[in-house]
């Protein structure tokens, strides 16, 4: 077991935004976290990366817990992420925002040029190895969120994140992102993905857990969830027949 | 599969850039030489000042400029290098060990107070910064209230040349440590911490390690900066280099050159001064005015400063010459540099 939640819970002044959340992840799967608006799915995420401890519960990683661990410790430890808003590092180049992840992640490289060549791979796994010289501000929003991603695979990660890396692409970029981040798994890398495109969820996690109004509803293969009746409820609203 | 991780990369980087080596060696015998056969005091003073405000621009710039932390407390720093500096000189330190331990005397300062100042973020710290560099002017103000004059042997034997040698000499080390700085893998968390802390941290960057990183540099040069000033002066009230204009020139410096940049506090540093100084002559005080204006022009319209200036005017003229200028907007080659 690569992750584990142990009834974490998380309160922002009095609005519970996580309530008592346990959750295992395995080695080599894709987990998707789904849920409706405000669900707390990306409170989740920020707990299991560290922007802030948790108000209650432990996060444990590789059997550690980590519940206090700082975000840069747990990126050296093997936990990368992107960010739902893309967040690359405008000003400098795509080889940069990439080398950031191989010069500072989990078993980083000392010399710079050397990191540079090493992080050429992640840029290629993206596809952006054209673009390395030009300034990550310069990029369209899917090639922005591709180097974000290549930005975390340069950081040897064990366990990515990826909060909603499918929102605002096209049918044919959802596609081929979708593919993507099966390859990534492929190579090894446990995949936790928040998403809002269910289908698209459906179509690439091996396990799903869903999330409404802070708690865990329901948790199992696609199939499993989608035929469940809280979620159905959670997403539908409940039926007046019943 | 290969890629241009070589040669065609290098014209990125804006340090990379100017650091032409021919254009290095001809400023760099521009000065040398140049006042040696003039060989005027107000020419030797001239350069000197250009050399002290290159350094103070580079110092300010490492903070600022690379790590995104504006500071208005480098007064502080000037301050605390010109005290120690003065002190260990005029009570027998022979003058390079003074230098070198008030330069390291004023890191050691910044890295006392960078902890907790850099829980402050954005207007926050600048704020503080400001607060810090006052406390201590205030303080050396009511302590030390005499002018401090060099003893009339050093002052029968005072040489202006050699002030102006040792602060070229800073300046050149100061702008190669700068360069050194931002080829280094340390720059990347550096650069990144100004960009996006969060996703920086996301990426593995200790975020007060680079910050206190960049602080300790940037402290360091500030402080040489400072014993060089207090090298030079004959006397001067110990309280006058924390006033906050040497702050606002070091800020400015690196703004009206080129923010964030190696050849920017070079460019702005001898243009402020050369300017400061022609205005001061004849306008007094007005001058500060006018460089109020420049300094918000420049923010506003050209935040690269002078490098963007300069930089745009080039491309103008090569695409006047490539016949009339173009329909289509700027390529993002053209819009990255």
């Amino acid at each position: 077991m690569l992750l584990k939640l142990e009834e974490v819970s998380k309160a922002f002044k009095g609005l519970m935004a996580v309530h008592a959340v346990s959750a295992e992840v395995h080695e080599g799967e894709i987990l998707g976290l789904i849920g409706p608006n405000g669900a707390g799915k990306t409170t989740l995420f920020n707990l299991i990366t560290g922007v802030y401890p948790p108000t209650e519960g432990r996060v444990f990683f590789e059997e550690k817990d980590i519940t206090k661990v700082a975000p840069h410790a747990r990126c050296w430890m093997g936990i990368a992420r992107t960010f739902q808003l893309v967040r690359p590092f405008p000003e400098l180049s795509v080889l940069d925002n990439a080398a950031m992840g191989r010069v500072y992640g989990r078993d980083p490289i000392k010399s710079r040029s050397r990191a540079e060549t090493a992080c050429l791979e992640s840029l290629e796994i993206v596809g952006l190895t054209g673009r390395a010289s030009e300034k990550a501000k310069s990029l369209t929003l899917v090639d922005r969120k591709r180097l974000e991603l290549a930005r975390a695979l340069a950081a040897k990660p064990k366990l990515l994140l990826l909060d909603e890396l499918l929102a605002g692409l096209n049918p044919s970029e959802v596609l081929t992102s979708m593919q993507l981040i099966k390859s990534i798994r492929d190579m090894g890398i446990t995949i936790i993905m928040v998403e809002h495109l269910v289908k698209a969820v459906f179509g690439v996690a091996d396990r799903i857990v869903v999330l409404n109004a802070g708690e865990l509803i329901a948790e199992g293969t696609p199939a499993e969830v989608s035929s469940d009746q809280n979620v159905i409820d959670a997403y539908l609203g409940k039926s007046l027949r019943v | 599969m290969k890629t241009p991780a070589g040669g065609q990369l290098s014209l990125w980087k804006p340090s990379r850039r100017w650091s032409g080596p021919g254009l290095i060696v001809v400023v760099l015998a521009f000065a040398i030489v140049f006042p040696q056969q003039i060989a005027q005091d107000n020419i030797w003073n001239l350069f000197f000042l250009m050399s002290l405000g290159i350094t103070m621009g580079q110092s300010w710039n490492m903070l600022g400029g690379f790590a995104g932390q504006t500071s208005l407390g480098h007064a502080g720093f000037f301050g605390i290098g010109a005290l120690v500096t003065r002190t260990l000189w005029l009570h027998g330190t022979p003058f390079i060990l003074a230098l070198v331990v008030g330069g390291v005397a004023t890191a050691t300062f910044a890295m006392i107070i960078g902890a907790p100042t850099f829980r402050l973020r954005g207007a926050y710290f600048a704020i503080g910064t400001l607060a810090v560099a006052e406390v201590l002017r205030i303080t050396v103000a009511q302590n030390r209230p005499f002018i401090s004059t060099m003893p009339g042997d050093m002052i029968a034997s005072y040489s202006l040349p050699a002030r102006y040698w040792v602060a070229l000499a800073l300046a050149v080390v100061t702008t190669g440590a700068a360069y050194l700085l931002l080829r280094s893998r340390w720059s990347l968390g550096i650069l990144g911490v100004r960009e996006d802390e969060e996703a920086a941290q996301a990426s593995g960057v200790h975020v007060l390690r680079h910050k206190l990183l960049a602080l300790a540099l940037s402290a360091l040069f500030m402080g040489l900066a400072g014993g060089v000033f207090a090298f030079k002066q004959i006397s001067y009230y110990p309280e006058a280099p924390f006033l906050p204009t040497f702050t606002f020139e070091a800020m400015m410096i690196a703004y009206i050159g080129g923010v964030g940049t190696v050849a920017g506090p070079v460019i702005g540093g001898a243009f402020f001064v050369f300017v400061r100084e022609r205005l001061a002559a004849n306008l007094t005080d007005v001058h500060q005015v006018i460089f109020g204006v420049l300094f918000i022009l420049v923010v506003l319209i050209f935040p690269g400063g002078l490098l963007e200036i300069w930089e745009r005017l080039r491309r103008l003229a090569t695409r006047r010459q490539q016949g009339g200028p173009r329909a289509s907007g700027p390529s993002p080659e053209e819009e990255g540099l």
